[in-house]
């Protein structure tokens, strides 16, 4: 009898599972367990605990001295020159203190301060872990962008999200492991900010568009009929020429591959298919909103939430357009921010609230933030340039800490004053959450071990519980 | 919330924290001699071993060496693959493409040794092999048309770059001459000319622009020393194997390179600028351009003959007064002298002919377009870049200086022309922060720019003046703008000063109109004679490209941090290799002494990673393996004394890349089978020794082509423009070209599709072209679903299914002929008896009942869906 194409596949997995498989990934991490679907290595440096991260990316550098860093001085010096040295700025049109733009109260029963604009957001102030002090190393959108998915300001490297598939890879067996919902924006520095760099391409993002077709190819030409024919007719020759010609695990992984695509080709409809989701829920998260950003945004996080619960470790949003280029408001900031928070506040807490009823956050890190924050002076007369010497970015889930804020700013949230946080230590801390030591998790290129992290990073134990 | 430490830093420290420089980095103590004379040990810095096949003379000596350590391990050779298998590997290898059905039936049915050497060299004389190998190279060297970064600027002509990769590698230019011009092709005494008088040689230099270009950097000089990384980076990468670019921060971690060996090399870039170089050079001591500059003088002659006007008599009898004094009174206490045209001619820096070589003197210029001189009321000499007429492109630069003063003060005149300001080696001259940089030249009159150069006092800078025919770096957008003939600018003046307000100067009065409607017939006799004269010579393209500027050092970065310059570190290549003695004095970068150092003939490293990296392609494996580090982090090579053999033939071949390729690919070794066996399995599972050939998945572009092939879609056009992405749902982000190219690229092959670097081809991506940022000799080979979902769904694959459906249905009459030759275009062999039997099965039946797929044999859907179904199988994607 001949042998089936199960036992083909078995037989070539085992007979060469020992090999390196330098075909398929020139060197393998040292403590890696392969993933018997052929996908990327395994890394548990230490019990994780968080096993998916959301990161709701807030493109352009939203203003944190008008949503989440209030600063009482910076409002009696409206209008004023402004106090402090200046560092160079983008656009070095720099004018007075420009007083933030929206009234603060304290939230919840922790007491964090959110402005006015994020009226939905505030209801969840107890779950977030609010981090004031963040500090990147680049003013400029693409280097800033490279920056805070990298790890490096050029482009080139691998992507968080890539980091995270590569060493955790999808839970999924139809899904990958790094996922972006573009909302309509790709951030400046284009889809790099997503790419594997030099690791394996198995690992970077997949972009799944909210217009036009989701995925690039996920749609057959054919009816499933004939597409299933076709299928059984390659795996029959693929079959027969294994036998005659000998195996490979090149080979025998590109079969595998070609499995994992059929997979993710069915479960993909079924993934974007939200009729099951109650009505009330639709409404939490806005997705019949009468302004269309925030339907889309909705959308994107209700898809985060499924693709979640479905096992895909990294997923990313981007913003969708509201006409005011981002979060990047070098004038008009009144309208800006206003369009900006009314399209990301409902489905963001909706979606805070939809992971907590389903016991989903507890191991779902939750990240929100942009590449930079803004200049407590005024850019112009009503606009705000970028400023990567202090701005705020929050967590929440994923064993952080709830409730709480960390580090601080100066008297006009200008720069990091209390316990600055570099983009390396975020890096360190969300690998940290997922079992992952961020020192001992490299790639050898060019020449080097490579890290997410450079040389830098600490793991910030004081936002853990 | 409990309590926690506090950590308060100062504004400084923020300052530090935020540029990366956080003291988590420690410091490494510096390369001790001993500890580098000691890394000089490491294999590949020693010279060339020199060394004898061993066995028989008869035997092919790349057999004679692998056979060597096979017999050692107890191991043997494995037979020659089945010829059909044999001759899909050539082809794919050598030219890329699938073997057309007529080169199986050829091979199949004589496959002699002779008639393998005749497909060998047919394929390496074919203009198909450099389209192959050129893309190899195109890895090495990052190549990308566009900046990336916010807006992914274009860099115009930057396609033309990978043409004369394409023509260097099928004319076979020695390797060392080919490594030469990448260094300095702009500097060769006698550049190569190609067959139609073009200058090859300077081509090569555009490789040092495929770097990504920050815009509008809040710190200029960071923005330099991170490019410069990346420039010395491939530098050290692609030609000499080494991770030079380590050492910018300290002394190389492994190897015996130190920091000062980076800074020394970073000199001769700094000193290099960029221009749009032409391709034809109009030499201006030259017949023609000297006929043009009499027919233009000819033409002001007439004129003032004619010129009835009263105020132009004194001209026509003082010939004195066709050079007045330029009318700029004597410089004041507060202003310095930077360059002018009646000064010292080293103050200027000229590329492009568009100036000519000496600077102009009449107080017109004359436009043969508009029929009438176009005054100038600019006294005095000056450059002018309509010398020769219009239609030349210009670029006057001065040298590099450091601005002492707040304000730079420039006298020109011209329409549609350009003056940059160019700090710190920043090129990118663009708003939002270096607007106040650039200017635009559109008066007629002589008039001063002023730039406000406060926010850069002290750092090095120099001016760049365009006409608008000629690009620069920020005005990339000019590539798709029409501009108009009349272009011109006039130089004369530069001052640098402590005051805002420019140099006092003589009023002049504006020449009055000559007086006539209708020029008389002298005059347009002799603007008839310039036009003739102008149009004679040749209008060049240009190319991205090196140009000298000032020589300057560097100095050693602390910790390779910009603001922190320690000790000079005067210009010179590796010590390692050249001891630390600076190069001679030099004039400008200094780059040709650079390249005459790094191809010294004792210098091992440029022929070992040549000849490793061809082996590298041949075999899906470097005989060291990491083909872009030979230094101590990277692997041994597996057969040194191979190595060693192949590089001594190479260069004693005239570095011939041809010559070693044809050695490689008529050994045994190669033509062995992939199959695996038993025995090698345990005693060489990894084929280090290579007891067989390895199967690999083919390039991105080797899948993309070979569906154009079988398909019949190929259009085999060389050279040109680049052909432009269709637009995706996938992929809306800034800079992507507003209109959206052909789905299926024309049928070109995929070297020719355009390499943006915010939009590269998605279906190449998902098959691992690498994102163009470092050298990458050796692609990573992955396996992602994108992939599978390529070749399943993609309309691009779908729709060359069914070209070739149609295509087997036309070539051939029968069920089992149009079978063979679907099997011959896409597999390259006849299909054996179970796979005729399951396809024929499938097109007459399967594919009939599943109603969507076609009604059987004469129906092209029917094929086209066999197609697809092949195309899907392993075997199509991989080379055995």
């Amino acid at each position: 009898m001949p042998p089936t194409r199960r036992h083909l596949l078995q037989r070539l997995w085992h007979g060469f599972a020992m090999l390196p498989l330098a075909q398929l990934a020139p060197r393998p991490l040292a403590v890696a367990r392969r993933d018997p679907d052929g996908g990327p290595a395994l890394v548990r440096h230490h019990p994780p605990r968080a096993r998916n991260v959301i990161f709701l990316y807030m493109d352009g550098g939203p203003s944190c001295q008008d949503l989440f860093d209030y600063k009482p001085r910076l409002a009696a010096d409206d209008g004023k020159p402004f106090a402090l040295p200046m560092e160079p700025t983008q656009f070095n049109d720099n004018g007075n203190t420009l007083g933030p733009r929206a009234r603060f109260h304290r939230r919840g029963d922790s007491g964090q301060w959110i402005s006015d604009l994020l009226p939905h957001l505030a209801t969840q102030a107890d779950r977030l872990c609010v981090v004031r002090s963040m500090v990147a190393d680049f003013s400029e959108h693409t280097n800033a962008n490279y920056f805070l998915h990298t790890g490096h300001g050029l482009q080139g490297r691998a992507s968080l999200g890539a980091w995270v598939g590569y060493g955790l890879g999808s839970e999924a067996h139809d899904l990958p492991a790094f996922v972006v919902l573009n909302g309509g924006l790709i951030p400046p520095g284009g889809v790099d900010n997503f790419h594997s760099g030099f690791l394996p391409a198995h690992s970077q993002g997949s972009v799944f568009a909210m217009r036009g077709a989701t995925i690039a190819d996920i749609t057959p030409h054919e009816a499933a009929a004939a597409q299933r024919a076709k299928a059984a007719l390659t795996a029959a020759l693929d079959d027969h020429t294994l036998l005659r010609d000998g195996g490979d695990p090149a080979l025998a992984a590109a079969i595998h591959n070609h499995e994992l695509a059929f997979r993710m080709q069915a479960a993909v409809p079924e993934l974007l298919d939200l009729d099951g989701e109650s009505p009330r829920l639709r409404r939490l998260y806005g997705l019949d909103d009468d302004y269309e950003p925030t339907r889309i945004y909705a959308r994107q996080c209700l898809l985060a939430r499924r693709l979640v619960e479905r096992g895909v470790r990294f997923v990313e949003l981007t913003c969708p357009d509201t006409g005011h280029d981002r979060w990047d408001q070098h004038g008009k900031i009144d309208a800006g921010l206003r369009d900006n928070c009314r399209m990301v506040d409902r489905p963001i807490a909706a979606l805070l609230q939809d992971l907590a009823a389903r016991g989903l956050l507890d191991e779902t890190i939750v990240l929100f933030g942009g590449e930079f924050g803004r200049t407590p002076f005024a850019q112009g007369s009503l606009g705000r340039d970028h400023n990567p010497f202090g701005f705020t970015m929050w967590l929440a889930g994923g064993g952080f800490r709830a409730g709480t804020s960390f580090g601080e700013t100066d008297e006009y949230g200008y720069k990091a004053v209390v316990d600055p946080v570099s983009v390396h230590d975020l890096h360190t801390t969300l690998l940290w959450q997922l079992g992952i030591d961020h020192e001992r998790f490299t790639y050898r290129f060019g020449g080097r071990d490579l890290r997410l992290t450079d040389v830098y990073g600490r793991v910030l134990r004081e936002l853990l519980t | 919330m409990p309590p926690r430490p506090r950590r308060r830093v100062s504004a400084v420290a923020v300052g530090l924290f935020a540029a990366g420089l956080a003291a988590q980095a420690r410091p490494l103590p510096p390369l001790s001699d001993a500890a580098f004379a000691a890394r000089r040990e490491h294999w590949a810095w020693s010279p060339l071993a020199v060394v004898e096949p061993p066995g028989p003379a008869t035997t092919h000596p790349v057999d004679a060496f692998v056979d060597a350590r096979l017999a050692a391990a107890g191991l043997r050779r494995s037979p020659s693959a089945t010829p059909s298998t044999l001759l899909r590997r050539l082809w794919f290898d050598v030219v890329g493409l699938p073997p057309p059905p007529e080169a199986v039936v050829r091979f199949t049915s004589d496959p002699s040794d002779a008639a393998y050497e005749r497909e060998l060299d047919a394929l390496l004389a074919s203009p198909q092999f450099g389209e192959r190998w050129a893309r190899h190279w195109l890895d090495l060297v990052r190549y990308a048309e566009t900046l990336g970064h916010e807006y992914d600027f274009p860099v115009p002509n930057a396609w033309r770059y990978r043409d004369y990769v394409i023509r260097a590698l099928n004319h076979d230019v020695p390797y060392d001459q080919f490594v030469r011009e990448h260094i300095a092709g702009d500097l060769l005494p006698t550049p190569r000319r190609g067959a139609d008088g073009d200058d090859e040689s300077v081509q090569a230099t555009a490789a040092w622009w495929f770097v990504e270009q920050t815009h509008s950097p809040v710190d200029a000089k960071k923005h330099e020393a991170d490019r410069i990384d990346n420039q010395i980076d491939v530098l050290g990468k692609a030609l000499l194997g080494l991770t030079i670019a380590c050492a910018r921060c300290h002394d190389h971690k492994f190897d015996a390179i130190r920091a000062d060996d980076y800074y020394a090399l970073y000199g001769f870039v700094r000193s290099s600028r960029y221009v749009q170089a032409p391709l034809q050079a109009v030499d201006p001591a030259g017949d023609g351009y000297r006929a043009a500059l009499a027919a233009q003088r000819a033409v002001a002659t007439a004129w003032l003959a004619a010129a009835p006007a009263a105020e132009w008599a004194p001209l026509r009898d003082d010939p004195a007064a066709l050079a007045p004094a330029s009318g700029v009174g004597p410089l004041r206490a507060e202003d310095e002298l930077i360059a002018s045209a009646d000064g010292d001619r080293a103050d200027w820096i000229l590329t492009n002919d568009g100036f000519g070589d000496s600077p102009w003197h009449a107080p017109f210029c004359p436009d043969p377009e508009a029929l009438a001189p176009r005054l100038l009321s600019l006294p005095g000499p000056f450059w002018l870049s309509a010398a020769a007429g219009s239609g030349r492109d210009g670029v006057l630069q001065t040298r590099t200086f450091p601005l002492t003063q707040r304000y730079l003060h420039v006298r020109v005149a011209g329409e549609h022309a350009r003056v940059n300001v160019v700090v710190d080696g920043l090129h990118l001259v663009r708003d939002p922060i270096y607007g106040p940089l650039h200017a635009k030249v559109h008066c007629a009159e002589a008039h001063w720019l002023t730039f406000d150069c406060a926010p850069w006092r002290d750092r090095p800078a120099f001016l760049q003046c365009l006409d608008q025919r000629a690009q620069d770096l920020a005005d990339a957008d000019q590539a798709t703008r029409p501009y108009p003939d009349a272009a011109w600018l006039a130089v004369q003046l530069v001052v640098l000063s402590a005051a805002a307000e420019p140099p006092p100067t003589t009023a002049n009065a504006p020449l009055p109109a000559p007086g006539w409607s209708e020029p008389p017939p002298d005059v347009r006799t002799a603007l008839t004679a310039l036009a003739k004269a102008t149009a004679a010579l040749p209008v060049s393209p240009t190319i991205p490209s090196l140009g000298d500027g000032t020589g300057v050092d560097e100095h050693v970065f602390v910790r390779g941090d910009h603001r922190r310059p320690a000790a000079p570190a005067p210009r010179r290549f590796l010590r390692a290799l050249d001891g630390d003695a600076p190069l001679p004095v030099m004039a400008g970068s200094g780059r040709l002494q650079l390249a005459d150092r790094l191809l010294r003939p004792d210098n091992p490293l440029p022929p070992r990673v040549l000849v490793n990296r061809l082996w590298h392609h041949l075999f899906g494996r470097g005989l060291v393996r990491t083909v872009d580090n030979l230094g101590a982090l990277g692997e041994p090579p597996s057969h040194p004394e191979l190595l060693d053999w192949l590089a001594h033939d190479c260069v004693a071949h005239g570095w011939s890349i041809k010559h070693t390729l044809r050695l490689l690919l008529t050994s045994a070794t190669y033509r062995q089978q992939s199959r695996r066996g038993d025995a090698g399995e345990v005693a060489d599972a990894d084929n280090v020794l290579l007891h067989r050939q390895n199967v690999r998945r083919l390039e991105a572009e080797a899948v993309r082509d070979a569906l154009l092939a079988a398909s019949g879609r190929l259009d085999a056009t060389c050279f040109g423009p680049s052909i432009e992405l269709p637009h995706s749902d996938q992929i809306e982000a800034r800079g992507r070209p507003r209109a959206s190219g052909p789905p299926d690229g024309d049928g070109r092959r995929s070297i020719y599709l355009a390499m943006r670097r915010n939009f590269m081809p998605p279906m190449l991506q998902a098959f691992d072209l690498p994102t163009p940022f470092a050298t990458v000799g050796a692609r990573s080979v992955s396996n992602v679903p994108a992939q599978a979902l390529t070749l399943a769904n993609d309309t691009f694959v779908h729709t060359m299914c069914e070209r070739l459906g149609q295509r087997v249905l036309d070539e051939a009459g029968t069920a089992d002929d149009r079978l063979t030759r679907c099997y011959l275009l896409l597999l390259g062999r006849p299909p054996d008896a179970t796979e005729r039997r399951l396809a024929l099965a499938f097109v007459g039946d399967v594919a009939v009942a599943t109603t969507d797929l076609g009604a059987g044999f004469a129906d092209p859907r029917s094929w086209a869906a066999l197609a697809h179904a092949l195309v899907n199988s392993t075997e199509f994607s991989y080379r055995r």
